[in-house]
């Protein structure tokens, strides 16, 4: 091992061990033993024992799996590490300890920053450094520009982080000038970081599901700077004078324009899982940062795709996707059985939301159901779509290279188990029909006359495993039934005589008999058939556009007006798991479509629809793009995977690279 | 933004500094509308103020923020001059290693 690599994973173990060593208690007093009746020396001494402290006195916390370990982003500096509270409740017939660690947010923003930098430095640099990659302009001033679109963020976000911030007003410019500077230098590191090893990054995409990079008490994903720096220098840069690109931001402007002057009103969301990558208000402020921000992601994406789409290697993208979902096993497991390493999780990996603490992955509830198991993922059904994207690409890897080495034989073994421990069938489904009809296609079955067996035997492979998700007893429901299903399960979510107007629209069309309620009922038989009835039910009840909101949107990545608008009846949506979780009448989209059709309207939205039908008509004979295309379009109809900010990137990044301009046989 | 603000409040209109030094029998008087301030001077003694005349007063003497309050900010203060530090080096890397070859 050379010796800067030496150094670098030695800086790390201490940055990763060093702060929770931070203890100031008297030498010769220890941390006491915590109890159910007994937490009093942690009430007497909040912000003095450390970490380290607690563990030496309470060995059991590490794996016992009635201690929670949270993070305190509202804590001193100086707590930094330290327990600043222990709390005893009762959860389930079960006394359990939470013990409140200290986590200042603006220490967060430095410490998470700089162990992700030198995370991000162990992928392996250019060979010919002086090869000039991506050409750059305005450097400086772009990074200056993205440090305060950033810094714009907290302003136009203040009521969010005045919670995650200790002694910072964020009434007073003061406050924002060290923030801005933090950002400032995060991110020049970060882009020169990038930039020694731009050979080679396309490759290790998949590593982001791994490593979200989402700074604790914040609502910004560190690697999205690198996004917005590359999106400010597409803007300048001459790739972006096609036309495409010039009717694109076109539109875009136009549409941010309706966005900006309708935004009137304000309206919190609680952001939840969905922190990185929605808006925690509706209002004007942050309706422009969130439009500026996704458009100049978009840009990113765009232009990184444009310099690096060469660099592509599908055995390299593999072995990495086999490495991520192993890797994501391992930490996933061990995070669900000690609580002290899911907050590591949590806090160096920079996620969403804590881990899962359901130690085995294999449980079932009391009715023989499979448990659907997150792991160190936000949901379970994202984190099953990437695996399944594992099994298709290490099948199209092996396809291409004949081959099956340790790395392939590692990755379909922990993609698989993955897959299963989050049982989302969908994906079982399609990964199951996608590796069928490659093969098929593969071999030219479907051009001769001859194996017109071998196309019936598709089919009905394909209809058993339909039948297989939805469940043959759906089958034999009314279609009168199905078709009502999801305009009744509005109705029910509705409150005294308040209707939201997309409700309002529906039951007129719905007494009216209109073509517009044939289509809606055709949506509603879908909508049973994939379980989500109550969920998108709910969503229509609170959907409450104006004509052109309708039409047009209200702004990207933002439910504050569909969650504060329309007030709904207080239904319990409960999940049936080991514990009966119910969820207080405040249920996600669970489809990216209707988010978006929420964020952009449906007139963009038909549009993008079409475009992308087309563009699948006109690569028909490039099968990875139509398969992946397909898979990617199926989950997000019936998921929610487009309002996180890894799978977001990742889809938009395979899409790009599979398309018609780099076709994976011919690599 | 100046410390009497952050620590009283913005300054009230047609405010006038009275010379209190000069009058040791001075007497302030209760703001009923000025919600009450804690104040702590360097060894860590409390002083309550009532309106926004005896805050600035005091304000002005020495007396500050809690003792905690102010290690805070310390500790802000010193990772902003170290964030400083840092982006000094990093956009200026180039020419310091031209003078560190100068100096060798």
């Amino acid at each position: 091992m050379e010796l800067k690599t030496i150094t670098k994973v030695f800086l790390i173990v201490l940055l990763l061990v060093a702060p929770w060593f931070n203890s100031h208690l008297d030498n010769n007093v220890p941390a006491a033993k915590v109890s159910q009746e007994d937490v009093t020396f942690y009430e007497i001494n909040p912000c003095k024992a450390s970490l380290f402290d607690f563990l030496k006195a309470n060995s059991e916390s590490i794996y016992q799996d009635h201690f929670y370990f949270r993070f305190d982003n509202k804590s001193s500096i100086k707590c930094f590490g330290r327990v600043t509270g222990v709390t005893v409740l009762e959860k389930s017939l079960e006394t359990a300890f939470y013990i409140s660690l200290g986590t200042n947010s603006f220490i967060n923003l430095l410490f998470q920053g700089f162990i992700w930098i030198i995370l991000f430095s162990f992928i392996p640099k250019n060979k010919n450094p002086d090869d000039k990659r991506i050409e750059r302009r305005f450097h400086n001033l772009t990074l200056i520009l993205v440090s305060y679109l950033f810094t714009f963020s907290i302003y136009s976000e203040s009521r969010f982080y005045e919670k995650n911030f200790y002694l910072f007003d964020f009434d007073y410019l003061d406050s924002y000038i060290p923030i801005f500077f933090s950002f400032l230098l995060l991110l020049k590191i970060l882009v020169e970081t990038f930039m020694e090893r731009s050979d080679v990054i396309i490759n290790y995409i998949p590593y982001l599901y791994l490593v979200s990079a989402l700074f604790s008490g914040f609502n910004l994903n560190f690697l999205s700077m690198l996004l917005v720096y590359f999106g400010f220098q597409s803007l300048v840069s001459k790739e972006d004078n096609s036309v495409f690109n010039k009717t694109f931001n076109k539109v875009f402007l136009a549409l941010s324009t309706w966005w900006i002057f309708n935004s009137t009103g304000s309206y919190s969301f609680n952001l939840g899982k969905f922190r990185g990558f929605s808006s925690s208000i509706y209002e004007f402020n942050a309706n422009l940062f969130w439009i500026i921000y996704f458009f100049l992601l978009l840009k990113g994406i765009q232009f990184i795709y444009i310099n690096l789409k060469e660099k592509f290697n599908l055995d390299s993208f593999t072995q990495n996707l086999s490495i991520t979902s192993s890797a994501l096993l391992i930490t996933s497991y061990i995070g669900a059985n000690f609580p002290i390493i899911n907050f590591f999780n949590y806090y160096f990996l920079g996620l969403q939301r804590l881990g899962i603490d359901i130690q085995n992955p294999f449980s079932i509830d009391e009715y023989s159901l499979k448990i659907a198991w997150r792991g160190i993922s936000p949901s379970a059904e994202t984190i099953g779509e990437f695996y399944g994207i594992c099994l298709i690409f290490l099948l199209f890897n092996i396809v291409k290279t004949q081959k099956l080495n340790f790395f392939r034989i590692v990755g379909i073994f922990s993609s698989a188990l993955g897959l299963y421990f989050s049982d989302n069938r969908t994906v079982i489904v399609l990964v199951f029909s996608i590796i069928i009809i490659y093969l098929f296609l593969l071999n030219n079955k479907f051009q001769t006359k001859k194996n017109f067996i071998g196309y019936i035997l598709i089919s009905l492979v394909v209809i058993a495993m339909l039948l297989l998700v939805v469940g043959s007893n759906n089958f034999t429901l009314s279609y009168q039934f199905l078709s009502e299903s999801l305009i009744d399960k509005a109705n029910a979510s509705q409150f005294d005589s308040i209707y939201s107007s997309y409700l309002t629209l529906l039951n007129k069309n719905f007494e009216n008999s209109t073509m517009y309620s044939y289509f809606f009922s055709f949506f509603s038989t879908i909508a049973y058939f994939l379980n989500r009835s109550e969920i998108w039910g709910v969503f229509f009840s609170r959907y409450n556009p104006t004509f052109m909101e309708f039409l047009f949107g209200s702004g990207p990545l933002n439910f504050g007006q569909l969650y504060g608008e329309v007030v709904i009846n207080k239904t319990e949506f409960c999940i049936l798991t080991t514990k009966f979780i119910c969820t207080e009448s405040f249920l996600l989209p669970h489809s990216s479509f209707l988010s978006y059709l929420l964020f952009f309207g449906v007139l963009p939205l038909v549009l993008l629809v079409l475009t992308l039908l087309l563009f699948l008509y006109k690569n028909r004979k490039n099968y990875e793009f139509v398969l992946i295309t397909t898979y990617i379009f199926i989950n997000t109809f019936k998921n929610d995977s487009l309002n996180y900010f890894v799978p977001f990137c990742f889809y938009a990044f395979i899409i790009l690279i599979l398309n018609s301009r780099f076709r994976l046989r011919k690599i | 933004m100046s410390l009497v603000t952050k620590l009283c409040g913005e300054y009230p209109v047609n405010f006038i500094k009275v010379d209190i030094s000069n009058d040791p029998n001075y007497v302030f008087e209760n703001d009923p509308n000025y919600s009450i301030k804690q104040l702590f001077d360097s060894e860590g003694n409390k002083v309550f103020v009532n309106s926004f005349t005896e805050c600035e007063h005091y304000v002005s003497g020495g007396w500050g923020f809690s003792p905690d309050i102010n290690n805070e900010i310390f500790f802000q203060d010193v990772l902003f001059y170290i964030v400083i530090l840092l982006l000094f080096i990093s956009f200026f890397k180039n020419k310091l290693k031209f003078f560190v070859k100068i100096w060798n």
